[in-house]
């Protein structure tokens, strides 16, 4: 499962997000196929599902995402309700869009996503209120910002658009479980941190001091970037040891 | 093209109305309950409903101010008062406060705030720092932070939101001298 | 009067700023800030359609889904009213001043996920701000967002000349300056008071 990791600087490609949108993030990596395929191959969906939760993870390696990525992981949990409220949109949003792809001409594709993508949100936004009132009340604003997080639509447009719905869901499921679970690593890391425990469970007693940086805006920085360089530290490490 | 969008539009709506007829019930209910657990949690023992029993004064400055009555075999026993301290280190902290009708203070609650966690989120973390304020009246405390001179501890790394707090919960009493009495 | 709106402003372009404290807006933050010049685009672009997507969604909010009590299809309004506004704007720009558009017009599409213009226009209704605060709130937090882009541009460059630990190349240097960043922006929280 060891992937090479570009050591040096990325190339500006892999960081702006008309790349995200346009389906092309990873530099260096060939175009995604656009003919038809025959329509359920069981070890395509699977690839499709795996690219998305590590290879292609939004948040270390594509850098999107990164708003609600920063602001709501204070700790493991609230990652973990913020990765799945976007995980449900994902999902949602991008079998919708797989399924009517023939009937959307090209030139309202994208207002039409957006509004697509804007009503599953509003949808989780009123359900997480109605049912789950804390949870709503800690993401606050950053639910219905979820319409614009790009990579919820970078998928729609990029994936679904042209792929048949076992594959439009795979690729959805695929990039919300590995953003959910980039949330949950950063938000533990914090939480680990700024507080000495993980998802709420500490686990230095009260000898642990807390390093506060870690729960502020800055720490939020930190704490990926000090992420991003261990991965590349250990991926180096692996490498020379091949 | 045009029909396409309209009829995503159109879908769209429809899903949306659904949703918010399934919901706005709930979140209503999530709401009430939210002010009736607060406002238990700050009056003295009391028998009726105070979330239905509220009415509202002009304060001197032409604000207008809800108050919930509390009462117990119809006699009213407290008064709570929602305040909102506007000057806490990351915007508004707004605060349910509870008074007896001697003018003691009966419990404080807070509602909403964004302070920073591990410091000024303090005054909700540590237990002993709300429940100080029970039994202070107007004259029987100095209405500041102990760094400035007053009776309620600040704490480390943070006296804006303490100090916020207790600007807001003196506020909160002055109205009760005024209005309830 | 004057005094209110010069704290929303001070609150919005430094003590809470939109990128540094807030996290609005932080793609565009570390995704275009390679360049002095692309950085300074990209704020003046933001600048214009923010400006205009507040003034324009606060009166949706005000005239059509208050009154009518449609306040669940907020989302979906708003964003609806930036993604087309983005277009305008870019049909306007590109007719009127091409020196302009090439300026900012590979910007502007980007602007729509930019969630900087979505969350003013959100927190504007949250906070219950009338025409002018909204106004103010606005050009502040876009200054704000220049500003912040700007200050990390500058030091991208110099990043470029620098000798860099291997593990650090890329984009975790650039998140680790972006912290300190927002460490120093903590410096001003205590300007604004009561």
């Amino acid at each position: 499962m060891q992937h090479e990791r570009p050591t040096g600087p990325v190339p500006a490609s892999a960081l702006t997000l008309s790349d995200a949108l346009s389906g092309e993030a990873v530099a260096g990596r060939p175009a995604l196929d656009v003919a038809p395929r025959p329509a359920f191959n069981l070890r395509e969906i699977g690839d499709d599902f795996v690219r998305g939760v590590w290879r292609e993870n939004g948040v270390f390696k594509q850098m999107l995402g990164l708003c609600p990525a920063l602001a709501v992981t204070t700790t493991a949990v609230n990652g973990m309700a913020m990765g799945l409220a976007t995980l449900a949109v994902m999902v949602a949003s991008s079998s919708s869009v797989s399924i009517i792809r023939n009937w959307i001409p090209g030139s309202v594709r994208i207002p039409s996503f957006i509004v697509i993508i804007a009503t599953f949100v509003t949808v989780v936004d009123l359900f997480l209120n109605a049912f789950a009132h804390d949870v709503h009340k800690t993401l606050g604003l950053f639910i219905p910002l979820i319409v614009v997080n790009c990579i919820v639509l970078g998928r729609a447009d990029a994936f679904a658009a042209r792929r048949s719905l076992p594959r439009a869901i795979a690729d959805a499921l695929g990039v919300g479980v590995g953003f959910t679970l980039a949330l949950i690593a950063l938000g533990a890391v914090r939480e680990l941190l700024g507080m000495g425990s993980v998802f709420g469970i500490s686990l230095f007693g009260d000898a642990y001091p807390p390093f506060l940086l870690f729960l502020l805006p800055p720490g939020a920085f930190i704490a990926l970037g000090l992420m991003l360089a261990g991965g590349t530290y250990l991926a180096a490490l692996s490498a020379r040891g091949n | 093209m045009v029909a396409a969008l309209m009829a995503v539009c159109i879908a769209g709506a429809v899903v949306l109305a659904w949703s918010d007829r399934i919901t706005s019930g709930p979140i209503a209910e999530q709401k009430r309950r939210e002010v009736v657990r607060s406002l238990t949690a700050v009056l003295p023992p009391h028998n009726n409903a105070p979330d239905q029993d509220m009415s509202t004064v002009v304060l001197d400055d032409g604000t207008e101010q809800t108050l919930y009555l509390a009462r117990m075999e119809g006699q009213w026993v407290g008064t709570a008062v929602p305040v909102t301290a506007p000057d806490g280190y990351s915007g508004n902290i707004d605060l349910m406060v509870g008074v007896d009708r001697n003018g003691r203070l009966t419990g404080v609650v807070v509602l909403s705030h964004a302070e920073t966690p591990g410091l000024g989120d303090k005054m909700i973390t540590d237990e002993e720092w709300l429940p100080a304020f029970r039994g202070r009246t107007l004259e029987n405390a100095r209405w500041a932070v102990k760094k400035d001179g007053g009776d309620f501890d600040q704490f480390t790394g943070a006296t804006i939101t303490p100090r916020a707090v207790v600007n807001a919960v003196r506020h909160a009493l002055e109205v009760c001298e005024k209005v309830c009495r | 009067m004057a005094g209110e709106l010069a704290l929303i402003a001070l609150s919005a372009m430094l003590v809470n700023n939109f990128v540094l404290a807030r996290f609005l807006g932080v793609c565009p933050f570390l995704g275009v800030s390679r360049k002095m010049d692309s950085a300074i685009g990209m704020s003046f672009a933001v600048l214009f359609v923010m400006t205009v997507a507040s003034v324009v969604t606060w009166l949706v909010q005000r005239l059509v889904l208050v009154p009518f009590n449609l306040e669940y299809l907020r989302t979906i309004t708003f964003i609806l009213v930036i993604a087309s506004l983005v277009q305008l704007v870019e049909m306007v720009v590109q007719k009127t001043s091409p020196v302009l558009y090439q300026a900012l017009g590979i910007f502007l599409p980007l602007i729509t996920t930019n969630c900087a213009i979505l969350g003013v226009a959100l927190l504007v209704v949250q906070k219950d701000y009338g025409f002018l605060q909204t106004l103010t709130f606005a050009v502040a937090a876009s200054a704000g967002f220049g500003l912040a882009m700007v200050l990390l541009a500058g030091l991208r460059e110099s990043l470029a000349l620098a000798a860099i630990p291997r593990a650090f190349q890329g984009n975790a240097i650039v998140l680790v300056t972006a912290g300190i960043l927002s460490l120093a922006f903590m410096g001003f929280s205590g300007l604004v008071r009561g």
